[in-house]
């Protein structure tokens, strides 16, 4: 097992609330000119969970799972729950008909021009059923500061301990092995770059150019995917021998440079991750979430 | 030599105010330290197009000449100024005491801010606050036989300067420097507009910036960045070209460098290039002599 400091951790509540679905104003203009309609981002989602596939969704425009969530308050106290929420959280209903249900944070989405930043949250269908637009919602929590001990040199950003934990973390001649589904060069890494933090906005793997579509088609959301030469820690962007490990958040997309949603998890300057391609690296097995059956 | 539609471009006055340097305190590079930055907004009377990207103590997207901004929505990047104006337009200041002096439209940085280049006696006598109106044209060039071809933020007069010639059926253009795709960082993916916005040829990696060697890009250097496509936005397309013009300098901040704006693009094999260390808009627009 990978020594962490889990035991000096902080846990902490953060409230939120499910947000509405956030379509465009107007038409959305893909990378072909053509004009289109995109759904499927924030608010609640019922037949998307993950485990579910990223591609398929017709005229679904980076979908996310389940139901989204954002912080309520001023920038601040919204800026607390886009942070300080980690991958692996449970979250808990806390007012309208599905109050005292539980749930579980399954990636952070976050948009970096003036756009919305949800929270990804999975709950069970019969929650689901009963959950509305506007229920406010707390998060317990817990990964923040978050350490490999033994390795200095990896960031871990927006991890749970509890995902951390089930993560199938080897070690290796000094290195972690990390068992994703996937690995993506970092020509394939579009939005993202240069944005800062890395806890509230997520990666996108481009989704436009047919050698990209191919490298990406089969993966679901809640995967593990390794993304090679990008570095996370204290803002984003390309670096040889750098690695970003994140989990796949949000769909496919039609606009330039836009794609499947990756929220960092774990990020290391000079290889000091390495990559196990393992076909079951995903959030539905890892955290035992069920659903996404299709 | 190309031809072109410009006989049916529309001209149009759109006007911004040079605006003051803005600073919020410290800001995190890529390697954790921290940085009090300059070289954004306001009248840099020591940096012109056709200087270097690199090199400036503190600077970070130090932006050459003068910096204005579209004042008629809340949001810069929604005025007229940033949707119209195309690199080589003429600007004349219309209030204070540089009144009637006359400069070029060099770039766009997106999020706010627009720059023009005026000579040195004209920046003397401007003041933060002062009036600039830009002749907008080239929204809507299209080059004869290359109407597939996107045109973004290019004048007339900048296109024809650039040396084109066509060669099999291709758009011959000169550039210094050819830039892999995978180094366009920030900028890349925002928004589906091309016109306001510019991306980053990412600074950050010691490694690529020896290997590629970046450091001698300048401001005002005409680039080829390879695999990305221009169209309605910015982003990766296996085969396709870009070309563009530096508009601003280097940065320590990851993901960022010196920006990009597009102003020719291709995914279908339109567009060769040929090395001339000479491709700078500085020449082209006749703000410096040659060496």
């Amino acid at each position: 097992m990978v020594k962490t400091n889990r035991d000096s951790l902080l846990e902490v509540a953060l409230i939120g609330e499910i947000t509405h679905s956030a379509v465009a104003p107007s038409y959305t203009t893909g990378w072909d000119q053509r004009p289109r309609i995109g759904l499927g981002q924030g608010g609640i989602v019922y037949n998307v969970k993950v485990g579910d596939p990223c591609f398929g969704w017709e005229m679904g425009e980076k979908v996310e799972p389940g139901a989204s969530a954002d912080g309520v308050g001023d920038e601040r106290e919204k800026g607390a729950f886009r942070n300080l929420s980690c991958v692996g959280n449970r979250i808990k209903v806390v007012g309208g008909e599905a109050k005292g249900e539980w749930g579980t944070v399954v990636g952070k989405v976050g948009y970096i021009h003036g756009g919305g930043h949800h929270v990804v949250t999975h709950f069970d269908d019969e929650t689901l059923e009963k959950l509305a637009i506007g229920d406010k919602a707390q998060i317990k929590a817990h990964g923040t500061g978050l350490r490999l001990i033994d390795y200095p040199n990896v960031r871990v950003i927006s991890c749970s301990p509890r995902l951390v934990e089930a993560m199938g973390l080897k070690e290796k001649a000094n290195k972690i092995v990390v068992p994703v589904t996937k690995v993506v060069p970092a020509i394939y890494v579009g939005q993202g770059h240069g944005g800062s933090p890395a806890e509230a906005n997520n990666w996108e793997i481009q989704t436009q150019s047919p050698d990209a579509i191919a490298h990406v088609k089969g993966l679901r959301f809640g995967d593990i995917v390794m993304l090679d030469d990008i570095l996370s820690a204290w803002g984003r962007g390309y670096f040889e021998d750098a690695v970003t490990v994140g989990v796949v958040s949000c769909g496919p997309s039609d606009s330039l440079g836009q794609g499947i949603g990756v929220t960092t998890l774990l990020t290391c300057r000079e290889g000091e991750i390495i990559a196990k391609v393992d076909p079951e690296a995903n959030l539905k097995s890892l955290l035992g979430l069920g659903g996404g059956d299709r | 030599m190309i031809e072109t539609n410009k006989d049916r471009l529309l001209t149009i006055a759109v006007q911004g105010e040079i605006v003051s340097p803005a600073s919020a305190g410290y800001r995190v590079q890529w390697d954790g330290q921290s940085k009090m930055a300059l070289g954004m907004g306001g009248i840099k009377y020591n940096l012109k197009v056709g200087d270097p990207c690199f090199g400036w103590a503190s600077g970070d997207h130090v932006e050459p000449g003068v910096t204005i901004r579209g004042k008629e929505k809340a949001d810069p990047s929604e005025c007229a100024l940033a949707m119209l104006a195309c690199i080589g337009n003429e600007a004349v200041v219309v209030s204070g005491d540089a009144k009637g002096e006359r400069g070029a439209f060099t770039g766009r940085h997106a999020g706010a801010d627009d720059m023009v280049w005026f000579p040195d006696d004209a920046l003397e006598k401007l003041a933060i606050g002062d009036k600039v109106q830009v002749r907008a044209v080239g929204v809507g060039l299209k080059i004869k036989g290359f109407e597939d071809v996107r045109v973004n933020k290019c004048s007339p007069r900048l296109l024809e300067s650039l040396g084109i010639e066509v060669e099999g059926g291709k758009l011959v253009v000169p550039v210094v420097k050819e830039i892999p795709g995978f180094l366009m960082g920030s900028g890349i993916g925002w928004s589906t507009v091309l016109e306001p916005v510019d991306y980053d040829i990412q600074t950050t990696d010691p490694k690529a910036i020896k290997k590629y060697g970046l450091e001698t890009l300048r401001l005002g250097d005409i680039v080829c960045l390879r695999d990305q496509l221009c169209t309605s936005g910015r982003g990766y397309y296996k085969g396709a070209v870009t070309i563009g013009v530096v508009v601003h300098g280097a940065s320590d901040y990851s993901g960022h460098g010196p920006g990009v704006n597009p102003i020719l693009s291709t995914k279908d094999e339109r567009i060769a290039t040929r090395i001339d260390q000479g491709a700078n808009i500085a020449y082209y627009l006749g703000l410096r002599k040659r060496p």
